[in-house]
């Protein structure tokens, strides 16, 4: 140390490699992964404003918020079971569709109360036998709720015929459909509402603990005493109740209900999961950022719809942005490793 | 290679009764074979026509077996390919765009390999899991089969090929039977008698260790894909020529009956174990279910549920994991935390 007093710079740069310490360089995709959504979101927002006839009128963003509500709720809720690691929850496309039906079809020949409670057991059940079949028998989630879509809908086909039911014009359900606070439609309040409200289990309750020391790793979870496969059945019954809602809110949209309403709410879901940072390889996640990729994909559709791309180009795009968000995660990873 | 003292492989049991027994728990086809037995049984009581008006019924079993053998090809290594369903739609929409019959055959099946390798870089070289990559390139590929197509079915220019093709060509069979029986033969020598193919059951055993014996595992991964890409096309191709239309939304029950198959066939999802035989028992067993089903006025959406059903108990039945899995209900039961190692 004699002689020529190093630099301050050069002190601390010793010190750190003295304590071992790595010196964190600025990385790309760490960066994106991590926090390009903010960024992207902003941009496609801005860009659509600027250059796109027709988006930022009040009447568009209105429509737009109509549409991201019912694909927000159901990504809320099957945040939980990606970031339990079981990839995703496929059979949203048959909960929905279910739930929209029996609101409209059962309200129509009873009441309102009854037709939600038919359609919370409904939601019960499918929770159940997804989080069963994956968390106790340890069936792949994707296969496990691919067959259970096939099941749902083929029941849904089956009882209704394919036939569409139409809400009585006035009454609760339309009234809640289109009724506006400002340009947020009521569904928009609802999606913030239980945004909020799952964002608090994932983070300030015991379970949302469990979900994710699940997602991360389930062998040391299942070792510290943890019942995991209660674990898994209760994220799929959120994803189940999510996907319940979603349906509510979606036929109270349209004040009508069809089996085939919710096609590519699955793929739209995951998207928006992804997108917002969420990993498809578990234990990372955050219900409020699903929320930003709600809103990412919805413009993305909504820019598309109104240059006039049609759902080839739309489906192309997600699927395109689903692959691309799950790389960019994966090389992240590994380069954070090497 | 003689020498080998105190190797023994599995259990060795003495007599032809104990032998047979160790060669029966070495099978992994039990459950294909059940349900065949139990479906062919009640199908021979209740709709005998099934049976003597075979063509329909094998074409049938061709139509979900073919994209089922080439996910085999995959599973076995522990990947899973979801895109074949759009791979099916996208070949036949690119065969059916180009008028030149030929050409469009070659450009299809082409389109197919190129799939493949497109799956298999994203598993191999970005590392993302099979699952979501091939996920995400089912949605794509289904929106690229709209787009070429212009959401509207495509025509096949040459139509006399494709009602030639539909018409018996040796015997009874038809051309898209043969090419079935083609494809299992090509495949099962392939996985049990070529190198590279007997390969593919130790990268789904254990990768590691492959990887150690020196097996070249990355391009393992990228033959495995291409295999299931390129009969996936074949399958589209197909079904081009026999409705001389292509449809961009083909495939889609297609993906649930090849897996079910598969699973049925008693291929394990981890991969390592299963045989091309099963999987073929198991498009046969599910191939008679659904002709019986639509013979006696089933309606498709029952169908569905049947076959969905079907799937669900396939994939939660697996009879390895069966002990592990008692235990773990019992715990779930009980509410107390699994005690056995999982599966």
């Amino acid at each position: 140390m004699a002689g020529k007093p190093p630099s301050a710079v050069d002190t601390r740069a010793q010190v750190d490699s003295d304590l071992g310490i790595e010196k964190r360089e600025f990385r790309l995709l760490e960066w994106m992964a991590d926090r390009g959504i903010f960024v992207f979101t902003t941009a496609l927002v801005l860009v659509a404003a600027l250059f796109i006839d027709g988006f930022a009128s009040l009447a568009n963003i209105t429509d737009v918020f109509n549409r991201a509500a019912p694909i927000g709720i159901v990504a809320v809720g099957m945040t939980f079971v990606v970031i339990s690691a079981n990839y995703l929850d496929l059979s949203v496309v048959a909960q929905v569709a279910t739930a929209a039906v029996v609101l409209i079809a059962v309200s129509n020949a009873s009441s309102i109360p009854a037709a939600m409670a038919l359609a919370f057991l409904i939601a019960l059940a499918y929770g159940l036998v997804n989080g069963v079949a994956v968390g106790v028998f340890k069936a792949n989630a994707v296969i496990v709720t691919l067959s259970t879509t096939f099941i749902g809908l083929g029941i849904l086909r089956w009882l209704t015929g394919g036939s569409i039911y139409f809400g009585p014009p006035e009454g609760p359900i339309r009234s809640f459909g289109t009724t506006k606070i400002g340009p947020f439609p009521l569904s928009m309040i609802v999606l913030v509402l239980i945004t909020i409200a799952l964002s608090l289990v994932l983070t300030r309750t015991n379970f949302g603990f469990l979900v994710k020391s699940y997602g991360s790793n389930r062998e040391a979870t299942r070792l510290a005493g943890v019942n995991t496969a209660w674990v898994v059945v209760g994220a799929f019954i959120l994803s189940a109740l999510g996907a319940m809602l979603g349906g509510f809110v979606l036929a109270a949209f349209s004040n009508t209900a069809v089996s085939a309403m919710s096609t590519g709410f699955d793929f739209r879901a995951l998207a928006a999961i992804i997108v917002g940072g969420t990993s498809v390889f578990g234990g990372k996640g955050s219900v409020m950022r699903t929320l930003l990729g709600v809103v990412f994909v919805s413009v993305l559709t909504n820019i598309m719809v109104l240059s006039g791309l049609g759902f080839g180009y739309q489906q192309m795009a997600i699927g395109a942005l689903i692959v691309a968000a799950v790389s960019v995660d994966s090389l992240a990873r590994k380069a954070a490793v090497t | 290679m003689s020498q080998r003292p105190g190797i023994t492989l599995g259990e060795t049991r003495s007599g032809f009764v104990g032998r047979l027994r160790t060669t029966l728990a070495r099978r992994t086809e039990g459950r294909a074979l059940a349900l065949f037995f139990v479906v062919a049984t009640v199908t021979w009581i209740m709709e005998p026509i099934v049976f003597t008006s075979y063509q329909v019924t094998l074409g049938r079993i061709a139509l979900i077996g073919l994209v089922a053998l080439g996910l085999t090809a995959v599973i076995l290594m522990g990947e899973l390919d979801l895109a074949v369903a759009s791979t099916l739609a996208v070949a036949g929409v690119v065969m059916a765009s180009i008028d030149n019959l030929a050409l469009g055959i070659i450009a299809a099946l082409l389109t197919g390999l190129l799939i493949g390798v497109v799956n298999a870089f994203f598993v191999v070289v970005v590392g993302i899991n099979s699952f979501i990559a091939t996920l995400g390139m089912l949605f794509f590929l289904r929106g690229a089969a709209f787009v070429i197509s212009g959401e509207e079915p495509v025509r096949l220019a040459n139509i006399d090929a494709g009602i030639a093709f539909g018409k018996p060509f040796i015997g009874d069979l038809t051309p898209r039977v043969l090419l079935f029986i083609v494809a299992f033969i090509a495949i099962q020598l392939f996985v049990t008698r070529v190198r590279v193919g007997r390969e593919f059951y130790a990268v789904g055993g254990n990768r590691e260790a492959a990887y150690d014996a020196g097996i070249p595992v990355r391009r393992r991964i990228f033959t495995g894909f291409m295999i299931s890409g390129f009969v996936a096309a074949l399958a589209g191709v197909i079904n081009t020529l026999e409705r001389t239309a292509a449809d961009p939304t083909a495939g889609s029950t297609v993906l649930l009956a090849s897996f079910a198959a598969a699973i049925i066939g008693g291929i394990l999802l981890t991969g390592g174990r299963g045989s091309v035989f099963g999987t073929l028992l198991g498009a046969t067993s599910l191939g008679i279910l659904q002709v019986a089903l639509t013979l006696s006025g089933v309606q498709v959406d029952v169908q569905n549920i049947i076959i969905g059903l079907v799937l669900l108990l396939a994939v939660i039945s697996d009879p390895t994991t069966l002990r592990v899995v008692l235990g773990n209900a019992r715990a779930f039961i009980q509410g107390r935390s699994e005690i056995q190692p999982e599966g």
